[in-house]
């Protein structure tokens, strides 16, 4: 374990990144999620299109290629968008944080997208009726029966998308972001002990899902507070 | 900033030249893995507590950790030990591909495992106990009633499964493998053109996830011809 001494405050510092991108990662995949389940429930036929075609393309590419051509192609796209304005400019770079998160957001946002139309639907038609028959309006349908009764139904599902999410910040080191990943590779070229650096990152990663399973069991039990004497 | 499609064609036929890699890290970790997740889950079933929990901790580990950090601890952690150099496995994980096929095969026999449970456990209570009415043997209802019908009911979530193997192969590339993906970063690395070479992968890589979906769409149908009605 001596190998380690120095390197501890590197591997805190990039358990950050990797909180900070789950954080800002976690807030888009909800919009994303919700965006797409708006869009596949939505009357609009060409909405619906839009949704399918966002989960279709997300669900069925590597993990990996989403992060590298929204680094790459970001990169290019905005170059050429500022060489408009000032032609000497050569190369702008994209923060890896910004364009990992937003790839990782989208890539599990795809899957969000299913479990929130999936609660959507199953969330019973007796209460709805029951809301417009003591004359709620819609928003107030939808913000005091819909969501409290689909959330239950969803929080299982959405728990394993955020341990999906929490797993894919590892990819964002291959865009040389300093997080964990990073921190190890460097301390391995000082060191020369990859095995004992990993398995640092390792433990690192699997405190986080701890982390997440323990909170989302904590959530799910205080959502079915009311459900439980029923069953 | 223009989508050249003359690269596309010439790139695409060099990008399916590692088709035939792709594949094999599919089929031959899909199918140890579905070995592996076998044996987890016999050692779930045993009664016997210590290799349950022998088989829920490694469940845990390799569930709660990135598929990229395993693959990293294989390939570039286990020949920190002269142990590991000098056994006969040396062999296997001296090259990138055994290394990429040892960690896919463990990451996915974990997660296929608790798949597999999910159906064991949504078999029919009463059809175990008519069984034992008609005076099968424990190991008769495993053979003639648990498999079959669990095989049934788990299938849908192992096809997703299967999915998830085919994008984590991509990530072999980040250990010098030459698959699709690997084949695709160089090209990019030469030509700068990350839009038209990702994008047409991408596609590639949706078609063969639509075609495992429709593979196992024909495979479920086939498993569930008793079920249906006649018109």
């Amino acid at each position: 374990m001596d190998v380690l001494n120095g390197w501890w405050d590197d591997y805190f510092w990039g358990a950050v990144i990797v909180a900070k991108v789950f954080i800002a990662s976690l807030s888009l995949m909800i919009i994303f999620g919700l965006l797409g389940a708006a869009a596949k429930l939505s009357d609009n036929r060409l909405a619906q299109k839009i949704g399918g075609a966002y989960t279709v393309i997300f669900r069925g590419t590597p993990e990996i290629l989403v992060i590298l051509l929204l680094y790459f192609g970001s990169a290019i796209a905005l170059t050429a968008l500022v060489q408009l304005f000032n032609p000497e400019v050569r190369f702008v770079d994209v923060p890896p944080f910004w364009a990992g998160t937003i790839a990782i957001a989208l890539i599990v946002g795809s899957y969000a997208t299913e479990t929130f139309r999936g609660a959507f639907l199953g969330v019973n038609p007796g209460s709805i009726e029951a809301a417009r028959a003591l004359g709620m309006s819609p928003l107030q349908t939808f913000f005091y029966i819909r969501i409290p009764e689909m959330w239950r139904i969803a929080l299982p599902p959405f728990g394993n998308h955020m341990l999906s999410l929490i797993k894919d910040t590892a990819l964002i080191s291959i865009i040389g972001l300093n997080e964990t990943m990073f921190v190890a590779k460097q301390a391995i070229t000082v060191t020369g002990k990859p095995f004992t650096m990993y398995i640092v990152v390792g433990l690192i990663y699997l405190g986080f899902s701890t982390i997440i399973t323990l909170t989302v069991m904590g959530i799910e039990k205080y959502g079915n507070r009311t459900t439980v004497g029923a069953q | 900033m223009s989508f050249d499609l003359n690269l596309v064609l010439e790139s695409l036929p060099q990008m399916l030249a590692g088709f035939g890699i792709t594949l094999k890290l599919l089929l031959v970790s899909g199918s140890l893995g579905l070995v592996l997740a076998i044996v987890l889950l016999l050692m779930r079933m045993s009664g016997k507590f210590y290799l349950d929990w022998l088989a829920q901790i490694y469940i845990y580990v390799f569930r709660g950790t990135p598929i990229l950090v395993q693959i990293f601890i294989i390939y570039y952690g286990l020949p920190q030990f002269e142990a590991v150099r000098d056994s006969v496995f040396w062999s296997i994980l001296r090259e990138p591909t055994g290394c990429a096929i040892l960690a896919l095969t463990l990451n996915t026999g974990a997660y296929v495992s608790e798949i597999l449970r999910g159906g064991v456990l949504g078999v029919d209570k009463g059809l175990l106990e008519a069984g034992s009415a008609l005076g099968m043997s424990a190991r008769h209802k495993l053979i003639y009633i648990t498999t079959p019908l669990a095989t049934r009911l788990a299938l849908p979530a192992y096809s997703n499964d299967v999915i998830s193997l085919l994008k984590s192969t991509a990530l072999a590339s980040t250990i010098t493998i030459a698959d699709m993906t690997g084949i695709a970063r160089t090209i990019v690395a030469d030509t700068y053109a990350p839009y038209e070479v990702f994008i047409s992968l991408a596609i590639v890589y949706m078609i063969f996830t639509l075609a495992i979906q429709k593979l196992f769409g024909l495979f479920e149908r086939y498993l569930s011809r008793h079920t249906r009605r006649e018109d």
